[in-house]
């Protein structure tokens, strides 16, 4: 089984995913976030408003993260699988006033909506200014079927 | 803090925890409450750290792509760690359900946020990076443009009513309402520059799309400053444009109902006036939406006043004052804090809302009155088509009285009475005059 193809195949379809990263207190923090995969570029990318950005200043200071891909109704393959990724993140902030939008391509797969939601702008502007966080994949986990009863399979870049 | 929490409403429990490599680790799994804590299944390979966050997680995609009916709820606290399971305690908790706190609720309470990394990101490049509207979005905002129907709808009103009477130059009511126009843009702007001055709007933490200005300044999309100037060049435009209509239509007549428009809009927020802030504001802008822009836009056509335009005027500045009425009861808890005492601050529910529905029933009799003691043609009446609507209106304010963001429908459905009610009486002039071309 290819893990890494069978990791990429839930990242494209995932509808929701949960990022960790970890605070100055030493604490994890874990919030639900839309992942964006890229298969060009082999790496996935998140997006967040200026408004919820307290992940952001955590993660520039620590950039470990750890995003898993889990709920049968939240991942729209045909095969289900529970996936854990640890990753490094890097933080793009240049332009957060559209340096985003190249993303909206692959935002439109999981919520086709999106663009009636960006045309709107003008009435939530500070939402619409977005963070890209940028997670290049460093260690796999993959239950194959959601089995969790058996050790997970595992990929290290 | 586990004894509230309705375990049915998430469809994902995930545990994370910082692992040996120093990244965080999670797994799937599922809870249940005992004695307080959560007890977590835990695979038995798994060696999770005692020191624990746990995310309860749900979304309900939607057939057509998607998603909608956000929650969720992290959980940071200690754990117990056995064989199969884990039993967590929870010390604090944060998180969102979009069926208790609406998305436009959500945001605005994380605006300071939003300031504070923009704050901090300035600092880390050395220069200010600032949140940017594309200019004309941004120029509708700012001088909140679609309310420029409230002084089009008097504008026609008077109009009508002199083409009623025979009279009617295209120009002159391209001028007159350009020019009224202007007066309520700096009516807008100057609003916000002193409401964020005086600290109405810095208090208001529950905002809509027509109460709690236009957050322009709040949200750093403009300075004070900024808006302070873009406000005296509205005023500035105004008066040039007021003072030719005065000099050729009419110098006195046109001069005082100017300066009364000009003086009622700057007043309204400004001090040492501060209208609004005495619980006369409605008052004022009932005067300066209804008689004045009426009467003036009238006087520029006709260069007389008349009792049709008299009567005609009353009705659409109930409305207009009305709308501020109603607008001001989301404000109200915020204006309170603020020092600004509005009328809605100084009554009870019931109280506002007997005066809501006395002065619908006044405004729509007046349009009544003046058919019947013919100073209005007849056709004007196809304004009172607007009663159903009011009454639903009404309705809507009760059932969601001082809740903002469920008062949002209430406060749309009583501008669209207003402003429908407004239009219609002056297409019911514009009608007559029409249809009295045509029998001749």
């Amino acid at each position: 089984m290819d893990i890494f193809n069978s990791a990429e195949d839930i990242m494209e379809n995932a509808l929701v995913s949960s990022l960790s990263y970890l605070t100055p207190a030493g604490t994890v923090s874990t919030h639900p976030m839309l992942p964006l995969y890229s298969r060009e570029r082999k790496k996935l990318y998140m997006t967040s408003s200026i408004l919820f950005s307290k992940k952001i200043e955590h993660i520039k200071k620590n950039p470990k993260v750890g995003v898993l891909f889990s709920g049968r109704q939240f991942i729209k393959t045909q095969n289900y699988s529970v996936l854990h990724l640890k990753g490094d993140a890097k933080i793009y902030e240049e332009n957060l006033h559209s340096g985003w939008e190249w993303l909206v391509e692959l935002w439109r797969k999981k919520e086709p909506y999106i663009d009636g939601f960006i045309r709107q702008r003008l009435a939530l502007p500070l939402f619409w200014e977005r963070v890209i966080i940028e997670i290049t994949p460093r260690e796999l986990y993959l239950w194959k079927d959601g089995d969790s009863s058996k050790e997970p399979l595992r990929w290290r870049a | 803090m586990t004894a509230e929490l309705e375990l049915e409403k998430f469809t994902d429990v995930v545990v994370s925890y910082v692992d040996d490599d120093g990244y965080p680790m999670s797994y799937s799994t599922t809870a249940r409450k005992q004695n307080g804590k959560l007890v977590l299944e835990k695979p038995t390979y798994l060696k999770p750290k005692k020191q624990m966050t746990v995310l309860l997680n749900h979304i309900t995609p939607l057939p057509t792509g998607g998603y909608t009916d956000r929650r969720y709820l992290m959980m940071k606290g200690e754990a117990e760690i056995l064989q199969d399971r884990v039993v967590f305690t929870p010390r604090k908790s944060y998180g969102w359900d979009e069926k208790t706190k609406p998305f436009f609720q959500y945001c605005e309470e994380n605006v300071p946020q939003a300031k504070s990394y923009l704050r901090k990101l300035s600092e880390s490049v050395g220069r200010e990076v600032k949140a940017r509207l594309p200019t004309l979005q941004l120029l509708f905002r700012a001088t909140r443009f679609p309310f420029l129907s409230a002084t089009a709808a008097p504008v026609l009103i008077g109009v009508g009513s002199a083409t009623y009477l025979g009279y009617f130059d295209f120009l002159l009511f391209i001028l007159t309402i350009v020019g009224a126009s202007l007066i309520h843009l700096g009516l807008n702007t100057a609003n916000d520059y002193f409401d964020s001055k005086l600290g109405a709007d810095e208090k208001n933490i529950q905002p809509t799309p027509f109460s709690g200005g236009s957050r322009i300044i709040q949200y750093g999309l403009l300075t004070s400053r900024q808006v302070a100037t873009m406000s005296a060049l509205f005023y500035a435009v105004a008066l040039v444009i007021g003072l030719y209509l005065a000099f050729t239509r009419g110098l006195i007549p046109i001069l005082t109902l100017m300066a009364l428009g000009v003086f009622i809009s700057y007043a309204y927020t400004a001090p040492p006036f501060k209208l609004a802030y005495r619980g006369v504001g409605e008052i004022a802008v009932g005067v300066g939406f209804g008689p004045v822009i009426v009467l003036g836009s009238h006087f520029v056509q006709t260069q007389q006043f008349t009792a049709e335009a008299v009567l005609a005027s009353i009705p659409i500045g109930i409305f207009i004052a009305l709308i501020l009425f109603i607008n001001e009861i989301p404000d109200s808890p915020y204006d309170a804090a603020a020092g600004k005492r509005t009328l809605v601050t100084r009554l009870n529910k019931a109280q506002v809302l007997n005066i809501y529905k006395i002065l619908l029933g006044i405004a729509y009799a007046l349009i009544v009155a003046s058919v019947l003691l013919q100073l209005a043609s007849p056709t004007a009446l196809i304004a009172l088509i607007t009663i159903p609507r009011a009454v639903k209106a009404v309705k809507l304010v009760d059932q969601t009285y001082g809740n903002p963001y469920l008062m949002i429908p209430a406060l749309a459905s009583n501008i669209q009475v207003a402003t429908f009610t407004g239009f219609l009486h002056a297409a019911g002039f514009f009608a007559w005059a029409v249809i009295q071309l045509f029998a001749r």
